[in-house]
């Protein structure tokens, strides 16, 4: 009896101290596993937002692909938005940035993402959050009815990615798993 | 008179032949014991010698023979009970070899063993997982939209509800199952029919009394 109390203590224990551990002592194996996974969450969306963009796209799938985008980033996150016409950069919230681009006034739009990769890898952070940057460059074109490319530019932006050890109770399983979150997506530089 | 001292000169050499034949015989005698003994040292000389050349070949690794067939080798050369204590000396080393490559050769064989029969396993649990693996690939695999629907849409039937939980393994170290955040069947389905591509493979199911699929364990590739 008294064995099974101390067992059910360490038991206690190891459950608590567990995502200690395991962000602590991140072996190169682990810590690999997670910049593979926040890389991999980046082209994610660069092929979110090629749906979204593309006039191919039906309306209510491109609406399920923003929940689905939208859940990939940090709450309140920002998208930079530029073009060679403006020489600001304009920041939306992800949501609106989403919607706008399902909306924008070309008959086709065509958006690829390359290049994407760490440009800050991801440190440690003192309250066991990994942050990292993924720089990416985007290629924008759009064409009108016609078939005439009317526009077309090269962005360079970062990424903030965080990821962070959480907890969930999954069929009676408590599971220890990496939430990848994205931050705001800055505007680096624009060219033709 | 001349007939006995004849007798006598007749028994005279007959007594000096037979000592003659006496001593020549034993020393004969003594003669083929000497080689005996000398075959028998020049024996052991060349045993020792072989001994040496054998056990001197299995400790600087140039023996010709597998593993076992040297541990044989020193029992034999142990059994012959040679006191050169140079023999004694590289019999102790080379079974103190010969112990650790059999340990690690057990090791070697028993790790095998253990990776065919996990390597059995995992083949026989893909066969298994196949039929769901297949559909996976097929709603990535999607000529459009609709078609892609409408294979989710048979797919979710053999999941209990559209908000059974996935789990996702991204890598697996140190006992430890690093997993991407849960997400449901629904969303997983939608997912790999947006990335056009299913990387991963089934590791497990829960299924519930009536047959349907209550949770789904996938390993990225």
């Amino acid at each position: 009896m008294k064995n099974l109390g101390i067992y059910i203590l360490f038991l206690f224990g190891f459950l608590i101290t567990e995502p200690v551990l395991a962000q602590q002592h991140l072996s190169p194996a682990r810590k690999q596993a997670i910049d593979s996974l926040a890389m991999e969450k980046v082209r994610d969306l660069s092929k979110y937002i090629t749906i979204i963009g593309s006039k191919n796209t039906p309306w209510s799938e491109a609406n399920r692909v923003i929940d689905r985008a939208e859940e990939l980033f940090m709450p309140g996150s920002q998208m930079g938005v530029s073009s060679l016409a403006k020489p600001k950069v304009t920041y939306y919230s992800v949501r609106k940035y989403f919607e706008r681009l399902m909306r924008l006034n070309y008959s086709k739009v065509e958006i690829e993402w390359y290049k994407i990769n760490y440009v800050s890898d991801l440190q440690r952070q003192p309250d066991g959050t990994y942050v990292g940057v993924i720089t990416i460059f985007q290629k924008f074109k759009g064409y009108d009815k016609e078939g005439r490319l009317i526009y077309e530019d090269t962005t360079k932006k970062d990424i903030t990615v965080f990821v962070k050890r959480k907890q969930a109770q999954i069929g009676g399983r408590l599971i220890g798993f990496w939430d990848v979150l994205l931050g705001d997506v800055r505007v680096k530089e624009t060219s033709r | 008179m001349f007939k006995k001292s004849l007798s006598l000169t007749t028994s005279y050499i007959l007594v000096v032949v037979s000592v003659l034949i006496l001593i020549g015989g034993l020393s004969s005698c003594k003669s083929k014991k000497k080689l005996a003994k000398e075959k028998v040292a020049a024996e052991y000389t060349a045993r020792v010698q072989q001994a040496k050349k054998d056990l001197t070949a299995i400790l600087n690794n140039t023996s010709p023979w597998p593993l076992k067939q040297q541990i044989k080798r020193v029992e034999v050369i142990k059994s012959y009970n040679i006191a050169d204590p140079e023999v004694k000396g590289l019999i102790t080393k080379a079974e103190e070899k010969l112990k650790s490559e059999q340990a690690v050769a057990a090791r070697k064989a028993a790790e095998e063993k253990l990776r065919q029969a996990e390597a059995r396993k995992q083949m026989s649990e893909q066969a298994r997982f196949e039929h769901l693996n297949s559909i996976f690939k097929q709603i990535a695999n999607a000529q459009s939209y609709a078609d892609a629907d409408d294979k989710i849409n048979k797919a979710l039937e053999i999941f209990a509800t559209p908000e059974i939980p996935v789990l996702i393994i991204i890598a697996q170290s140190e006992g430890f199952n690093d997993y991407d955040r849960p997400t449901t069947i629904k969303k997983f389905l939608n997912y790999i029919k947006d990335m056009k591509s299913y990387d991963y493979r089934v590791d497990s199911i829960k299924k519930d009394v009536h047959g349907k699929i209550t949770e789904l364990e996938l390993i990225k590739k």
